[in-house]
């Protein structure tokens, strides 16, 4: 082993493995708190990472470049999915419609300061993936509708239905965890 | 969808469209976005400043956003997957 390619994989693990952590909880919300799975990603996004080190530019954002790679990383795996079966959607599952229960019973927003974010956490994990990776995309990444349409190769007006409706259904559990809590009646 | 009942008003500025209620609430997501045109997103902003009904549910859907949106860190990856990357980093570099 050369020591130049040893410095450069030192390089590497002191950029890239403080993101660990970030990377990780995205893959893990991405994947809908499937852990092996998530481990799985985040090793392969490590390596397309480390294969590509030589075209990352020096003094850029490292972080959003490896989530970047892991983002592109989940979605050609969730892309060749599309080819099995139409998955559930909420359309064909027993639901509620979207309601506004949780604002009319809360309409201040005092439960967000009580809530336990664990059990919000396992509602996103929950829900359909089409509608759980266009919510983590949009709400946990702060991507905009066009990108998340590209990357996840719908329209935008569909990115803009999934969110409607995976809020509402979100809101939904929340209201029934408040219920729950005795927090509302 | 709550009703709040406030019909589109006169035309305060010529050409400028008024919404109603529903109308406002039907755009609260991509308004909060920050994902409509300059023009609805100012449309939707007159019939916040007049509405008693629709500013706090406005309000309300922005907690939810800005607590979802907080939800994203904390997750910590165990020590064995850093242990894994590095091995298989070391394994690339042979």
């Amino acid at each position: 082993m050369s020591i130049l390619a040893e410095r450069r994989r030192a390089e590497f693990e002191d950029e890239a493995l403080i993101h660990l952590d970030a990377l990780f909880g995205l893959a893990l919300r991405l994947s809908g708190g499937d852990e092996p799975r998530a481990e799985d990603l985040v090793q392969e996004t490590m390596l397309k990472a480390y294969r590509a080190w030589d075209r990352f530019e020096a003094g850029t954002n490292c972080r959003a470049w490896l989530m970047t790679i892991l983002r592109n990383t989940f979605i050609n795996q969730f892309r060749k999915q599309k080819s099995r079966p139409v998955p559930v959607e909420f359309d064909q599952v027993a639901e509620r419609p979207a309601s506004d229960a949780l604002y009319e019973a809360d309409p201040a927003g005092r439960i967000f300061d009580h809530i336990i974010d664990d059990q919000v956490i396992s509602a996103i994990d929950e829900l359909p993936e089409e509608f759980r990776v266009a919510v983590v995309l949009s709400d946990l990444e702060g991507l905009s509708y066009q990108e998340v349409a590209e990357l996840m190769d719908i329209p935008v007006g569909t990115v803009k239905s999934r969110l409607f409706r995976a809020r509402k259904r979100l809101q939904g559990r929340l209201y029934e965890y408040a219920v729950e809590m005795g927090y509302v009646k | 969808m709550t009703e709040c009942g406030t019909p589109p008003s006169g035309a305060e500025r010529p050409g400028e469209p008024n919404l109603s209620c529903e109308e406002a609430l039907a755009r609260v997501y991509e308004y909060l976005d920050g994902e409509l045109g300059a023009a609805e997103h100012d449309a939707v902003r007159r019939h916040l400043a007049k509405c008693r009904n629709c500013y706090p549910h406005f309000d309300f859907e922005r907690l939810f956003l800005d607590y979802i949106h907080e939800l994203g860190a904390g997750e910590k990856a165990k020590p064995e997957l850093e242990d894994r990357v590095r091995e298989m980093l070391a394994a690339e570099t042979d």
